[in-house]
């Protein structure tokens, strides 16, 4: 069963890193996208752009309604997700404690809904 | 451009249905979705999309001092919650938006376009 899990952290805290920092951040990440290859686990993820590249559109009254900016202005911003293919909830939770921004974010683990007809 | 489409909607709507009312619900809203699915494979054969089951299912999970805590619930408080996304191949952002807005969810709720970082 495949459960998303979306990574929630301070985007101010990764403008303050030192390239350093950030390469061994990367480094963290590609370590966590292996683990979970290598244990079949891994079904896709991607990093999003920063919330300042964020584009919001809205209709109404068949009227589109196009804002810059993300959905929601808060301290910490969805970064990015990665899909987990897991036997359970529990082990979805297990891998995504494991994702890096777990330690300094927070990471939510929703699952994907299965079309029972399909 | 590799663009992610997050569709944000109010959930409480669905929350009070029963079982047969969501599939009816669900059932009434698949052609603008089955026609959504057209026109998104025409811009881009390989787009890739997830519905979630509701965020009142979710959990967080945050690693504090070594220790794994989890929460019931989702992150953020807000009124709208991603229901699903998809990640799609778009020239510009003005064609994202224009596929954004073809989105059913755009008429209730919100879509947030985000760029994907390629590195």
């Amino acid at each position: 069963m495949e459960y998303l899990a979306l990574i929630y952290a301070d985007e101010g805290g990764w403008e303050l890193l030192t390239d350093a920092e950030r390469r061994s951040a990367y480094e963290q990440y590609g370590e966590f996208s292996e683990a979970a290859r290598a244990a079949g686990v891994l079904v896709g993820g991607n990093e999003l752009a920063a919330t300042a590249t964020a584009t919001t559109v809205r209709v109404r009254e068949h009227e589109r309604l196009v804002s810059d900016g993300p959905y929601a202005e808060v301290k910490e911003a969805l970064g990015g997700y990665f899909i987990l293919d897991c036997a359970s909830f529990d082990d979805a939770l297990a891998w995504a404690a494991r994702i890096p921004a777990a330690a300094h974010g927070a990471v939510e683990v929703r699952p994907v809904h299965v079309d029972e007809e399909a | 451009m590799q663009y992610a489409l997050l569709i944000y909607g109010d959930q409480s709507a669905w929350a009070e249905l029963d079982d047969d009312g969501a599939a009816r619900l669900r059932a009434e809203s698949m052609p603008r979705w089955l026609a959504l699915f057209e026109e998104m494979a025409k811009a881009d054969p390989a787009v890739a999309g997830r519905e979630l089951v509701a965020a009142s299912e979710a959990k967080v999970v945050r690693v504090i001092d070594g220790e794994r805590v989890v929460t019931d619930g989702p992150f953020a408080e807000t009124k709208e919650q991603i229901g699903g996304l998809f990640v799609t191949t778009l020239p510009d952002l003005d064609e994202a938006i224009r596929i954004a807005a073809l989105i059913p969810t755009a008429e209730t709720g919100s879509l947030e376009i985000r760029p994907i970082v390629e590195r």
